[in-house]
């Protein structure tokens, strides 16, 4: 993107929580008991990325227990760490071009059909409030897919008359 | 009973009989079969003494017969890192199988039978598993935890660095193969200490003292660094290294505290005025390195006792450092971060610090890592060094 147009910034708007809406990390550790070097550490570690400078978006809560779901289950904090670094690492590229993809099929199709800023402006914040939420969930679902498949294919390899 | 020293062409196979004590380091190896004496000195900070003079005092009972210049007999032994712990021995073989330099001897007590040791053995096909995960003492969620709560204490000026360790415990179908364990140590990492004593298998880079006649040595390691397949890289991370703030941060403390009980016992100690570079197969180190001249006669293992804990295992000042630890880590360290290594009948010796080692019995091992923490210290590198060390391990101990 060259330029923001007004469109954009309608969307930029969207996608920034009202500051009642973040929290501290502080107030991310008090509400859910989560200790807080973890989470300083999480947010240096890039894992947990701020809204704003220092404010969080309370949804990150969900992953952050998620995380610890699988430390509870018995997963070593380090290897989680490493792994996590190295997730992060490999999506960013992939992250990347899902914006691009947006802004060349999605972003540009809007504005060809619509009569006006405000229409561009309102189709797109639409758009990405449904297409976002999709996005997550068609990453988490394949990566569940993939994990039930390489544990499968394991099984199978120890025992193939199964 | 009669303990007789002689030289024996070499080279000797030392690990092909399965040894219980073995001692490898640039200068000399030892491996030691069955149990002549073992000293079990207790507990507090004299167990030290008590394991030299109950040696002294069992050697005084035998007749000892030396056919080997400056030979004798040896004990080796591993003592635990907190004084009020059990499990400090001391132990003297029934056969020794040594090497000083190039020179080969054995050593016997009561004329154990020594023939069979000098011949090799063919190669095992024990079958092996691979370590398999157990557990820790503390989660290293909560490890996390209690390195923040340790660096508040930095952060308050309660103390300049403290050492926390933390242990992994690991299993396996068959029992470890402690022979093929201690080949891949002293073949990976050559100019470290080699050890085993009653199932503490290690290589420690980390030489507390060594003490020949009036002469002493010791180095402290403290402040490192990952090492790079990438030649360029790694001469970066090297340089970066000796450069770092936070790592002298660390490094200064160990070498000031040995140091000063070093100046204490010398009329002459030297030592390189700036860390220098020490590069081993998988990490590299910040080193000071010390040689002086004895004021006295102090044994080794007295100056092993004046010295233990270094800040390079315990922090600074030590005594605020040593319960921090017993407050946060969770855990015995047992004999690791604990003095490891063999006394003479002259009170010469060579002492390692018991790091980069694994505690084995049997099919289970508990292994160990540690980090210096100081001012500027993170949690999350502390917990990922240490899995590194810990992976290192693992890796030597798989099948």
């Amino acid at each position: 993107m060259s330029r923001l147009e007004q469109w954009d910034a309608a969307l930029l708007e969207s996608l920034q929580a009202s500051p009642g809406e973040t929290m501290s990390l502080e107030e991310m550790a008090s509400t859910t008991g989560i200790s807080r070097p973890l989470l300083e550490a999480l947010a240096r570690e890039g894992l947990l990325v701020p809204r704003t400078p220092g404010r969080f978006d309370p949804t990150d809560v969900a992953a952050v227990k998620a995380g610890l779901a699988l430390v509870e289950g018995g997963l070593p904090l380090g290897e989680l760490l490493e792994l996590a670094r190295r997730v992060s690492e490999a999506m960013r590229p992939v992250a990347a071009e899902a914006v691009d993809l947006f802004a060349r099929f999605v972003r540009d199709a809007v504005e060809a059909k619509a009569s006006s800023p405000e229409e561009t402006a309102d189709g797109l914040v639409r758009a990405f409030r449904a297409m976002l939420p999709a996005a997550g969930q068609l990453v988490s679902s394949h990566f569940a897919t993939l994990l039930l498949a390489e544990a499968r294919r394991r099984l199978v390899a120890a025992d193939p008359s199964r | 009973m009669r303990i007789h020293t002689f030289e024996v062409p070499g080279p000797l196979p030392l690990l092909d009989h399965d040894p219980e004590i073995v001692w490898i380091s640039p200068g000399h190896a030892l491996a030691g079969f069955g149990v002549a004496a073992r000293i079990e000195p207790g507990t507090g900070p004299d167990r030290f003494n008590r394991a030299e003079q109950a040696f002294t005092g069992w050697l005084g009972g035998q007749q000892l017969v030396d056919d080997f210049p400056g030979g004798g007999p040896i004990a080796v032994g591993s003592f635990t890192f907190d004084a009020f712990s059990s499990g400090s021995t001391l132990v003297v073989p029934r056969v020794t199988l040594g090497r000083r330099g190039d020179c080969w001897w054995v050593t016997t007590v009561d004329g154990a039978d020594y023939h069979p040791l000098l011949h090799p053995a063919g190669t095992s096909d024990r079958p092996t598993d691979r370590p398999r995960y157990a557990g820790s003492s503390m989660p290293d969620v909560l490890w996390l935890d209690a390195v923040a709560a340790a660096l508040a204490e930095i952060e308050a000026g309660r103390l300049d660095k403290v050492v926390l360790a933390r242990d992994y415990a690991v299993w396996s179908r068959v029992p470890f193969d402690r022979r093929r364990l201690l080949r891949r140590l002293s073949e990976r990492f050559p100019e470290c200490f080699t050890f085993l004593v009653e199932g503490l298998v290690g290589a420690s880079p980390e030489l507390l003292v060594r003490k020949h006649g009036m002469a002493i040595e010791s180095v402290v390691l403290a402040g490192s660094s990952r090492r790079s397949p990438d030649p360029a890289e790694d001469e970066q991370l090297g340089k970066a290294l000796l450069a770092s703030e936070k790592d002298h941060r660390e490094h200064e403390p160990a070498a000031d505290s040995v140091r000063r009980v070093l100046a204490d016992a010398c009329s002459r100690l030297e030592s390189n005025q700036e860390p220098e570079l020490v590069t081993l197969a998988n990490v590299m180190h910040l080193a000071t390195r010390f040689s002086g001249r004895l004021a006295g006669h102090y044994s080794a293992l007295e100056l092993v006792k004046r010295l233990h804990p270094t800040a390079a295992v315990g922090g600074q000042p030590t005594d605020t450092a040593l319960d921090l630890i017993k407050a946060l880590e969770g855990m015995d360290r047992g004999r690791y971060a604990g003095p490891v290594g063999w006394t003479d009948r002259r009170g010469d010796g060579e002492w390692a610090i018991a790091l980069r080692c694994a505690e084995l019995s049997g099919a289970r091992a508990r292994l160990f890592a540690g980090a210096g923490l100081v001012a500027g210290s993170l949690p999350e590198d502390e917990l990922e060094e240490t899995r590194v060390k810990l992976l290192a391990m693992q890796e030597a101990l798989g099948g």
